[in-house]
């Protein structure tokens, strides 16, 4: 099995505000759900998601609720604030100029 | 940051510090949640449970792990983890009750020794003085007669000067029985320049310090409560003072002491320039001031040089070339305290040394600890924390100790400066004004925080370079110590070596006072008893009356029969006390530039060298005859004789005082006496000894026979008996007895201060020395067990018990070697710093040298016996055992 291609720094907490932006989820959810949508080509740690939540929240771009499940677990829900969601859309703007410039830097040669 | 985003911050960050039971179970089920999820999900899938969970902690990376960088990241995990540091290591100290003991007791005692002798130096040195502005006041380092003083307040404008001569005694009468008391003369600018307010009455207004208008005196608050009861009527009423009738003027403050706490009253100088001998050459007296109209120091110091250069031709005689040459202008703190400076420094450098020692053992104590727990360090590692985490926890278990060190270290201190304070001379300045002092509690508080930092350093250091995998697999019972043995062993060398520099400094000093209290004083000061008479001034106004008072003083002495013999002398030696006369030595010029040879009288009754036991070399002693003034006599100290009649022999020359028409001829030549302290017989700006006999010609400067005059006997009575019975005798109220003492007590007032000295500095290095012998005993016990397997295997193969004992030794031996040698070598370099206060003795005495080292060396070594015979007891059986 070949190994994934690590995450640029930095990305993982913006695919975290975006998967969250969605619905809010519990930590085990978003590593589920970021395998999923990247295909199983973006790999988090399950080592490095949880330190990487609790960041985020200490920042108050998240917020925590708990909620009981269904076979009675408490669960820890992550929402997005409002201040999140700025920083989300902020995050995405510049990701989005960054990978152009960069895409269009590594399109030069084949022009 | 916004608002909205602090809304959830704020809550959280308070929860996460002050909730921390919530947030870690918060974080321990979000965690569980997390691996029971997975764990289903993959069953789910089809994978092997145990297969399934192994491989969902895996991915984790390690619950703890994960965990703990959960704390991290929540950003107030740093204050958490401190906190949680701080209970595990109070937890872990708790748990080696011998270890905590040993590392807190070491370290009280030296932050202790170190805040008593801050606070002393503190409050000597340091602390401003208790007067008004005390930073505008000086000191003049020269002395002038009261006529230059005049002069010299008159012209200089840089400084508002006052002179003060200290240590007079008045017999004082008039209001209740005659006593003694000790004054100060002081000019009408004196207490005013002070700051200080009087606590009733006024201060001398200008010009009543000059005769006729002087006829007051200031009483001190000790005086004034033994004497009137705190009467405040006191104000105004008359006393008599040496016979001098005065009017109370003041009383001085509670606690106010100016120049000494000895003062009792002070008293105008009564300045009178037609009285020319007293005027210009009576009491020589140093000036105090107080800088004028924003001046500086160094303005001040100019203007009174070039005041010092016009001076001399003011006098009606002319002053030697070289008269106050060396005048400075210092601040009054520096002059009061004077001596005692070089002594304060001496000990600051010996306890920083004994915190140096403390220090060293603490982290020796330490590394041996961090070894020892190699195994919980590498378990702790495995589970997740890193080397960092390691190190924080065991600098903070040094913080801990270093905290619990300095409180206890604190109380150490109060204790210690209370016995400093018992302990030193009482005439040390200031010394009632020390005080544990807040300045002591920032320094103790800042010792502990560097001594836990370098205490913590190389346990710390070492955890940081953890080999994990050889910890768990030796079972911490690895090699000899690794990498931190070449540590340890500089750490314990430096102890030996700072240990060595204290003992040989206290050992010069003890030896300095060997030789002190060996000093041939030039008379026999054992069985001897003194007690001083002072007759009222105007009964030695009159030279018979006064004579026939103490002729028959002594006659009634005589019949008691209690007394072997007694004396009378107007000087009693290493009193201070000093009769100043100028000379005219028959056959003697002086060299120009110097005035005529003063020296010190002392007035003296036939018996006197045979009481005192003081030899004669040449000629004889007085008799009844000269006493009675048959003709005029004298004898000279042995150096007067070397000095003014070189080589040849005095007797039979003649001298007289300055200002009289016949001649004293020389009859005898007496041993020399310490007079002046214990290593010189007068100060040095008298030039030489004489005694002349108790007679009607046994003038003083004021052409009067001294009134008080101090008995000597040899006798096994008393001192108080003695006073007792002068009492007795005389019989008479206006007659005042004191100062009733042996000459033993006179002399162990001498040396009193450097005998202080000695015995704290060597308090100290004991303090070092057993310090240092524990960590020598820590070394040697942490080699012996890292090898005690190897020992027990060596035994065990038929090696004899005197192989290992030499084994371990030879590491001891190397330990106190370096140690000695290195701090040889260091107290060569520091010891002469302290030469002033040695005598006789030089800072590089090789006797000294050699026995105090090789004490040191004997005492380490036998510390190290004990860890060595452990050794031996190395049980192979037991020691394979165990592994």
């Amino acid at each position: 099995m070949s190994k994934p291609p690590d995450l640029v720094q930095g990305t993982l907490d913006l695919l975290i505000l975006k998967i969250l932006a969605l619905e809010p989820l519990n930590g085990h959810a978003i590593g589920l759900r970021l395998r999923q949508v990247s295909n199983e080509a973006l790999a988090v740690s399950d080592g490095s998601l949880y330190p990487a939540l609790h960041k985020l929240e200490q920042q108050g771009w998240l917020t925590a609720t708990w909620r009981t499940t269904e076979n009675n677990r408490r669960a820890k829900v992550y929402g997005l604030t409002r201040a999140g969601r700025r920083k989300l859309e902020k995050e995405t703007s510049d990701w989005e100029r960054l990978s152009g410039a960069i895409s269009h830097v590594l399109r030069l040669g084949r022009a | 940051m916004p608002f909205e985003r602090w809304r959830h911050v704020v809550p959280l960050r308070w929860r996460s510090l002050l909730r921390r039971t919530r947030v870690e179970r918060d974080l321990d089920d979000e965690i569980r949640y997390h691996v029971e999820t997975e764990t289903e999900r993959l069953i789910a899938a089809g994978t092997d449970p145990a297969a399934a969970r192994r491989a969902v902690l895996q991915r984790l990376g390690g619950v703890e792990a994960v965990k703990e960088r959960c704390r991290d990241a929540r950003g107030v995990a740093f204050v958490e983890t401190v906190a949680a540091d701080v209970r595990y290591a109070v937890r872990t100290l708790w748990r080696s009750p011998a270890y905590a003991t040993v590392a807190v007791l070491t370290l009280a005692l030296g932050i202790g020794a170190n805040a008593a002798v801050f606070s002393l130096a503190d409050g000597i040195m340091m602390a401003p003085l208790p007067y008004a502005d005390p930073g505008g006041l000086v000191a003049v380092t020269a002395t002038y007669p009261g006529g230059a003083f005049e002069a010299m307040r008159r012209e200089v404008r840089t400084l508002t000067a006052a002179a003060y001569a200290e240590g007079r005694t008045f017999t004082l009468t008039g209001d209740g029985e005659a006593v003694r008391v000790s004054g100060t003369l002081v000019s009408a600018e004196l207490l005013p320049m002070l700051g200080v307010k009087p606590l009733l009455g006024r201060w001398l207004q200008p010009g009543e310090d000059a005769a006729p208008r002087d006829r007051y005196v200031i009483l001190s608050h000790a005086l004034w409560k033994a004497r009137y009861g705190e009467d405040p009527h006191a104000i105004g009423r008359s006393i008599d003072l040496d016979g001098v009738r005065r009017e109370i003027l003041a009383v001085m403050p509670h606690g106010f002491q100016f120049p000494s706490t000895a003062t009792q009253v002070w008293v105008p100088l009564g300045l009178d320039p037609r009285d020319t001998p007293r005027y210009w050459a009576g009491d020589f007296m140093p000036i105090v001031g107080r800088l004028a109209g924003g001046a500086t120091r160094e303005q001040a110091r100019e203007e009174i040089h070039a005041f010092q250069t016009r001076v001399p031709a003011l006098f009606p005689w002319k002053m030697p070339a070289d008269w106050n040459n060396a005048l400075a202008v210092v601040p009054l703190r520096d002059a009061i305290v004077g001596g005692v400076r070089s002594r304060l420094v001496v000990f600051l450098a010996a306890v920083a040394i004994v915190l140096l020692v403390a220090c060293a053992n603490v982290a020796n104590l330490g590394l041996s600890r961090a070894f020892a727990r190699e195994r919980e360090m590498a378990i702790r590692a495995a589970i997740g924390a890193t080397p960092r985490r390691v190190a924080r926890q065991l600098l903070t278990e040094s913080a801990v100790l270093a905290v619990l060190g300095a409180v206890s270290g604190l109380a150490v201190g109060a204790v210690v400066l209370a016995m400093l304070k018992q302990w030193l001379p009482a005439d040390t300045p200031r010394l009632a004004q020390v005080h544990l002092n807040g300045r002591a509690v920032l320094v103790c508080a800042v010792l502990a925080i560097v001594t836990g930092c370098a205490v913590g350093l190389a346990p710390a250091l070492y955890a940081l370079r953890l080999r994990l995998r050889t910890a768990l697999e030796s079972g911490g019972r690895s090699g000899s110590g690794g990498a931190s043995g070449p540590v340890r062993r500089v750490l314990t060398i430096g102890q030996v070596a700072c240990a060595v520099v204290l003992v040989i400094a206290a050992g010069l000093l003890v030896r300095s006072l060997w030789r002190l209290s060996r000093v041939d004083a030039g008379f026999t000061p054992g069985g001897l008893v003194t007690a001083r008479v002072s007759p009222p001034e105007s009964l030695c106004a009159d030279a018979d009356r006064c004579l026939t008072f103490y002729r028959l003083l002594d006659a009634r002495l005589a019949e008691a029969g209690e007394l072997r013999g007694a004396a009378f002398v107007n000087t009693l030696p290493l009193t201070g006390a000093i009769a100043k006369r100028s000379l005219e030595i028959q056959g003697y010029t002086v060299p120009s530039g110097q005035t005529a040879p003063l020296v010190s009288m002392n007035v003296i009754t036939p018996a006197y060298f045979r009481v005192m036991e003081i030899g004669l070399e040449a000629g004889r002693a007085f008799t009844a005859a000269d006493a009675a003034g048959s003709a005029p006599v004298v004898v000279v100290s042995s150096s007067t004789a070397r000095k003014y009649w070189s080589g040849e022999s005095p007797i039979g020359r003649h001298l007289r005082f300055a200002g009289e028409q016949t001649w004293r001829e020389i009859v005898g030549v007496a041993a020399d006496v310490r007079a002046h302290d214990l290593t010189m017989d007068e100060p040095g700006w008298i030039a030489g000894t004489i005694y002349v006999p108790h007679a009607p010609n046994g003038t003083l400067e004021d052409g009067r026979l001294p009134p008080a005059m101090t008995v000597v006997a040899r006798t096994p009575i008393e001192p108080a008996r003695l006073a007792a019975m002068l009492r007795g005798i005389t019989d008479r109220a206006d007659v005042v007895v004191d100062d009733a003492r042996t000459m033993g007590e006179i002399v162990a007032q001498r040396i009193a201060a450097p005998a202080a000295t000695a015995s704290l500095l060597a308090s100290i290095a004991v303090l070092a020395v057993t310090i240092g012998c524990v960590g020598v005993y820590g070394v040697l016990s942490f080699l012996v067990s890292r090898r005690f397997r190897d020992f027990g295997i060596r035994l065990a193969l038929g090696a004899q018990p005197v192989h290992v004992f030499w084994a371990v030794m030879k590491e001891a031996a190397a330990l106190c070697l370096g140690g000695v040698v290195i701090g040889i070598a260091g107290a060569a370099a520091l010891t002469r710093w302290m030469s002033s206060e040695l005598y006789g003795v030089s800072p590089t005495d090789p006797v000294t040298y050699v026995s105090v080292s090789l004490a040191v060396a004997i005492v380490t070594l036998a510390a190290s016996c004990i860890p060595t015979r452990r050794a031996l007891g190395a049980d192979p059986l037991v020691v394979l055992r165990e592994q």
